[in-house]
């Protein structure tokens, strides 16, 4: 089980691949290595043969077979350890002269070069098969010339680097295998008891574990750090949305128990009572419905798929559009309005949107603040944003409370009495801002609230 | 008058077909595309209620093949795709107007007058008369009883579409949407208050009052001596 999972394992095939990959260029090297050395050997000492084969022609020709014979005494005597061999035979391969026992078949490559195996050198027994590597010269008379080396030692050497490769490459492959198996073996233990963890916390549905990052080093650790914050998250959301949803469940209950109540006892009433209800509970029920379809249409905003229907439009068109439509509301309420509109701002964006979205701002506005107060809507351009700054003089929000405002159906307490509304309408805000990648945040007026929001003008 | 309904949810259709034969229309419902269309072909009809998710065929090709077929019946789409780039897709059908769902039945009753309404009006008029009240569209004029005041630029866009639909009720929505021309959902009711304003000016010096308010629908400009 453990060994299926190591050999499956990606750091285990990593390891063979990178050990493989090593073996073939080890491969290459000592090949490389090889056929230089050789080829270096064969030059070099082709050169020594001409030498030799040059000083053995003049000593013959100088001084003829005796000559040669004391030549080769002396040269032999005088390198004993460069193995060289002479001989020369008349034109019937009979031996006049030299260290070598007779003439023997060979094997020819072209021009004067042979190569030949002997088992007897000077007549005495040789190791057996000794290789000789030969050059040949047949001189005026008929007689031939011949200088060989055996070439052994070459082969020696060769073999010993071709054992030398082979076993340390065994080892190296060897030591790979074993390295990449114990390497594999740790990270699917490691794998293993993060998986463990985070199925555990799957399995049991409760969001609230964490994964133990003590019992995690280095990079695991980070990413243990991150799967946490992936679960804090996760967490964090799901609890706002049970919030949201218990929030409708009990922002509708209450209407709803009341609509049912009241159509109960419907039945019971004389006929001009019961158009009066039956009205009553005709708006009740719309009340209900918009609150839904308030629901909705922040869902839909948030979903962020109506950018597709963005188009150029001056910011300050819309604004000036809401304060018209909401002026004779503030004239009612004594209210005086203050504008500071600085120079338009061409936003990409939803102009029924947008407009929504400063009409509840200055709605609300007008809701808090009391009869003879003030409002003042202000518009900046900064660095291609537009600043869009409404405060009122009303009650304000408690700096407890600023964050909360734009979650679904948050009431500031002291307004619940005050005001009706569905606590949907900041939550749109919020939303519709969001989608055009702009920010709001609240600050306070002093007295008052000053509700700050800031879009980015087209790019 | 012969009005032709396409709807599929049968409690949506029994509700719209009572609300209009209660006033007064004569309506045919079909239950899904195919026989919404063939219906209209078969008969002729003075306005057409389509829902846009119909079975077998969408409500905006059963509208798109009737205007193929230079068929010019005012159309009223039906949708619970309320966002702007759903409205213009309706009326690029060939949608006349567009009602999100839910909607009240006063809402309904009143688009549908004004869709019947804009089939007759003449667009070569030049001026708006409703009892003593006068508009002049060419000079933007506006008098009563020959005296003549000033409006601002909302004011008398407000009073414009308010005398063009007199004899109806207008709602609010339908005000937002073509005077202001915004489509949004208002917290408070913001329409009253300009409403008052214009009152304050065709009708505070003037013993009968031309626009009035009906409950729970919404405004109404019309001659009260005219039944």
């Amino acid at each position: 089980m453990i060994l299926t999972k190591v050999l499956a394992s990606y750091t285990f095939r990593f390891m063979s691949l990178y050990v493989a990959a090593l073996s073939i260029a080890g491969l290459l090297v000592s090949t490389a290595m090889y056929a230089v050395y050789t080829n270096n050997f064969f030059y070099s000492t082709s050169d020594s043969f001409n030498t030799e084969m040059q000083s053995f022609e003049a000593v013959y020709r100088r001084d003829g077979v005796i000559g040669v014979g004391d030549y080769i005494e002396k040269t032999t005597h005088l390198r004993r350890f460069e193995s060289y061999y002479y001989l020369i035979v008349d034109s019937e391969y009979h031996k006049i002269a030299g260290n070598m026992a007779a003439w023997t078949p060979f094997k020819r490559y072209g021009d004067d070069w042979f190569s030949f195996q002997l088992d007897l050198v000077r007549g005495e027994p040789s190791a057996s098969g000794q290789q000789f590597w030969g050059l040949s010269q047949t001189l005026d008379n008929g007689n031939i010339l011949l200088v060989a080396r055996d070439y052994n030692d070459v082969i020696y050497t060769m073999n010993l680097v071709t054992y030398v490769v082979i076993r340390s490459m065994i080892i190296t492959i060897g030591l790979g295998i074993l390295g990449g198996a114990l390497l594999a073996a740790l990270s699917v233990y490691r794998v293993d008891k993060l998986n463990q963890s985070v199925a555990a916390i799957m399995m049991s549905g409760d969001l609230s574990q964490r994964i133990d990052r003590s019992n995690h080093q280095g990079d695991f650790r980070e990413l243990t750090t991150n799967l946490n914050g992936m679960l804090d998250r996760i967490e964090m959301l799901m609890e706002g949305m049970r919030q949201v949803s218990d929030n409708i469940a009990h922002d509708l209950r209450t209407p709803l128990t009341r609509l049912r109540n009241n159509l109960s006892k419907l039945q019971d009433l004389p006929g001009g009572e019961r158009d009066t209800i039956a009205q009553e509970l005709t708006e009740e029920a719309d009340d209900i419905l918009s609150t839904f379809n308030a629901l909705l249409r922040i869902a839909r905003v948030e979903s962020g798929n109506q950018r597709a229907g963005f188009k150029e439009m001056d910011i300050k068109v819309i604004l000036l559009d809401v304060i018209e439509l909401y002026e004779p509301l503030m004239a009612a309420k004594s209210i005086t309005l203050y504008q500071k509109l600085d120079h338009g701002l061409l936003i990409n964006g939803d102009r029924h949107l947008l407009f929504q979205a400063f009409a509840n701002l200055i709605d609300n506005a007008i809701k808090y603040t009391p009869e003879g107060g003030e409002i003042t809507v202000a518009l900046d351009v900064v660095e291609n944003r537009a600043k869009v700054a409404i405060a009122d003089t009303g009650i304000g929000i408690a700096d407890t409370e600023k964050p909360k405002v734009f979650r679904r159906f948050f009431r500031v307490e002291a307004s619940r009495s005050l005001q009706r509304g569905n606590g949907l309408g900041l939550s749109l805000v919020a939303a519709v801002f969001s989608l055009h990648k702009g920010d709001i945040d609240l600050a306070d007026a002093g007295p008052g609230l000053c509700v700050n929001v800031a879009l980015p003008g087209i790019a | 008058m012969r009005i032709l309904l396409i709807e599929d949810d049968d409690s949506v259709a029994d509700f719209i077909v009572d609300g209009l034969q209660q006033n007064g229309y004569e309506v045919s419902r079909a239950s899904d595309g195919e026989q919404g269309l063939a219906t209209a072909r078969e008969h002729t009809f003075e306005a057409m209620i389509v829902d846009r998710m119909l079975p077998l065929l969408d409500g905006l090709s059963v509208i798109e093949t009737l205007r193929e077929e230079n068929n010019t019946t005012p159309v009223l789409i039906l949708s619970a795709l309320g966002e702007v780039e759903d409205r213009v897709e309706g009326l690029k059908a060939g949608g006349d107007d567009y009602l999100v769902k839910p909607f009240a039945l006063v809402e309904l009753l009143a688009r549908v007058e004004a869709l019947l309404r804009r089939q007759s009006a003449s667009h070569t008029q030049t001026t708006l008369k409703t009892a003593d009240l006068e508009m002049d569209l060419l000079s933007h004029k506006v008098t009563r009883a020959g005296v003549s005041f000033n409006l601002q630029p909302r004011e008398y866009k407000l009073l414009e579409y308010l005398m063009k639909h007199a004899g109806q009720v207008v709602t609010r929505t339908m005000l937002l949407e073509n005077v202001w021309e915004y489509h949004f959902d208002p917290q408070t009711n913001v329409i009253d208050v300009h409403i008052s304003r214009l009152r304050q000016k065709i009708d505070r010096d003037f013993d009968r009052a031309l626009l009035s308010t009906v409950r729970g629908a919404g405004y109404m400009l019309h001659d009260p001596e005219q039944p």
